[in-house]
């Protein structure tokens, strides 16, 4: 009896992560749903049809996000990574380490209007370029920060001992700590790809309204109080970090347990 | 000789570490290093290796100086306490990893890696991942990945320090017949009496930076500083308490 009641609670949770997905997919293939209607009168594609082919530019959202976001990651990733270990080494690291707590003091908006004059300034202002710049200064802090708990006196140990092995700083750096680190540069391109893919008040200040990334259209149709529309959006943007979260449970949690 | 060591001095800040380092060691001989946790062994080996540069002094390896040579080029291999084996590679590659950077040929490298698998004891357990080994067998590649390398000089921060009693008298036995058998020139470094004076064909006592080494075992026995005496005179004691 007190087993059943566990399972319906159990149920129950499960259900209530799974009812925005479930409900927000409903809402993208319905029309003509208004109160009291229990259900909706049309339930289609036709919005999906529209909202693709038409002059509303999902599609070229899509696309730049998809840029914006494994440009940011692929720069933190690689960089932070580097960086972090220039920071382990560092004899002010604890002072290095506090400033990377910079970024997120401001709120993102704010932190966008202290920047918004030297990116005009270089001509970054209104366009992707200017963008990825823009969350670079975001994600890399968090990917300095994620990576120093990488480093340690055993992989100091390590790089020695390849040294008097005959090995060259290439060499530990290729052939043992970038292996070592394969897990975690895979998990912090992950997170940092999520950090840019769902970041909406840099974007939002830098971008102008001339860089629409999917999080941008999603707020501009809640703002439009087109729902029908918003929820297709929150699919497509929804999409790519189930994607990323399904290889991230398959391939890389499996190998760093 | 074949190691040199004149003068070495370091310090850390205000800390002298390392005070006027001066000893010799002649090739395919062991020196054992005996010293207090903190009395500047590691630095002195760190030095040696290249891996800290000192204040002051030479290092002359087969009449070279190597003072200012790179860890990377002194042909100085440092072994740490601690295995340190590369946790993504099977015990073949853990030993052949200084051959493959020398990029040896790879029938040469699978010949001399399968001799030294042999050597070590190690025959059936190539392709066995680090966590899947013993203590012993980890430290077992640990040098034979070193010593596969053919190592100048080869410098031993306790290696057994971590092993149980029976796994430690086994390594250090190994440990002799791989230096006999690949004809090894070695400081080794640890903080047992016992396994300093089976160890070394000579014996170093080091403090507060001091290195003082004994052409002769009975001088180190003798000597009230090195502590032989007192480890004597607790065995005696106990000799007589029981009887």
């Amino acid at each position: 009896m007190q087993a059943s009641w566990k399972f319906t609670i159990l149920y129950l949770l499960v259900g209530l992560v799974f009812f925005p997905f479930a409900y927000m997919i409903l809402l993208s293939l319905s029309s003509e749903w208004r109160f009291p209607a229990l259900l909706p009168s049309y339930l289609g594609l036709m919005h999906w049809k529209t909202l693709l082919g038409s002059e509303k530019g999902l599609l070229n959202s899509l696309f730049s996000s998809s840029v914006i976001s494994v440009s940011v990651a692929l720069v933190a990733t690689s960089t932070g990574f580097i960086l972090s270990r220039v920071v382990y080494y560092h004899p002010r690291k604890r002072w290095l380490n506090l400033l990377a707590y910079f970024p997120y003091i401001l709120a993102p908006v704010v932190f966008a209007a202290c920047l918004s004059f030297f990116f005009l300034k270089m001509g970054l202002f209104g366009n992707i370029q200017g963008v990825i710049v823009a969350q670079f200064l975001i994600a890399f802090p968090y990917a300095l920060l994620f990576f120093s708990s990488f480093w340690n006196e055993r992989l100091r140990s390590l790089e020695d001992l390849v040294a008097t092995l005959g090995g060259s700083r290439y060499h530990a750096f290729r052939k043992v700590i970038l292996p070592m680190a394969k897990g975690m540069l895979l998990v912090c391109f992950f997170q940092t790809f999520l950090i840019s893919w769902f970041e909406y008040g840099l974007t939002s200040v830098i971008g102008i309204g001339k860089v629409q990334t999917l999080t941008i259209k999603v707020f501009m149709f809640i703002k439009e109080a087109n729902y029908y529309y918003g929820a297709i959006s929150c699919c497509l943007l929804i999409f790519p970090p189930i994607v990323l979260l399904y290889f991230n449970k398959k391939y890389i949690f499996k190998k760093m347990a | 000789m074949f190691l040199e060591v004149n003068q070495i001095v370091k310090s850390f800040r205000r800390e002298h570490v390392v005070r006027d380092l001066t000893f010799s060691l002649e090739a395919k001989r062991t020196l054992s290093i005996l010293g207090k946790s903190g009395c500047g062994k590691t630095t002195m080996l760190k030095v040696i290796g290249g891996l800290v540069k000192p204040d002051s002094g030479t290092i002359l390896l087969n009449g070279n100086d190597v003072t200012q040579t790179k860890p990377e080029q002194r042909n100085i291999v440092y072994l740490y306490q601690e295995d340190l084996l590369f946790p993504h590679m099977d015990v073949f590659e853990n030993i052949a990893f200084g051959l493959r950077i020398k990029k040896i040929q790879k029938a040469q490298l699978d010949e001399r890696v399968n001799q030294m698998i042999h050597s070590l004891e190690l025959e059936g357990q190539e392709h066995k991942m680090p966590e899947q080994l013993s203590g012993g067998q980890r430290q077992r590649v640990s040098f034979g990945r070193a010593i596969i390398t053919n190592p100048s000089l080869l410098l031993l921060d306790e290696p057994f320090g971590s092993l149980d009693a029976g796994t430690r008298q086994r390594m250090q036995l190994l440990f002799k017949k791989l230096t006999a058998e690949y004809n090894i020139t070695s400081l080794f470094v640890t903080h047992d009496l016992k396994e300093a004076v089976l160890m070394g064909d000579a014996v170093g006592f080091m403090s507060n930076g001091h290195l003082k080494v004994y052409s002769e075992a009975q001088d180190f026995v003798n000597d009230p500083g090195t502590g032989v005496q007192d480890e004597i005179k607790f065995w005696n004691d106990l000799k007589v308490t029981k009887s």
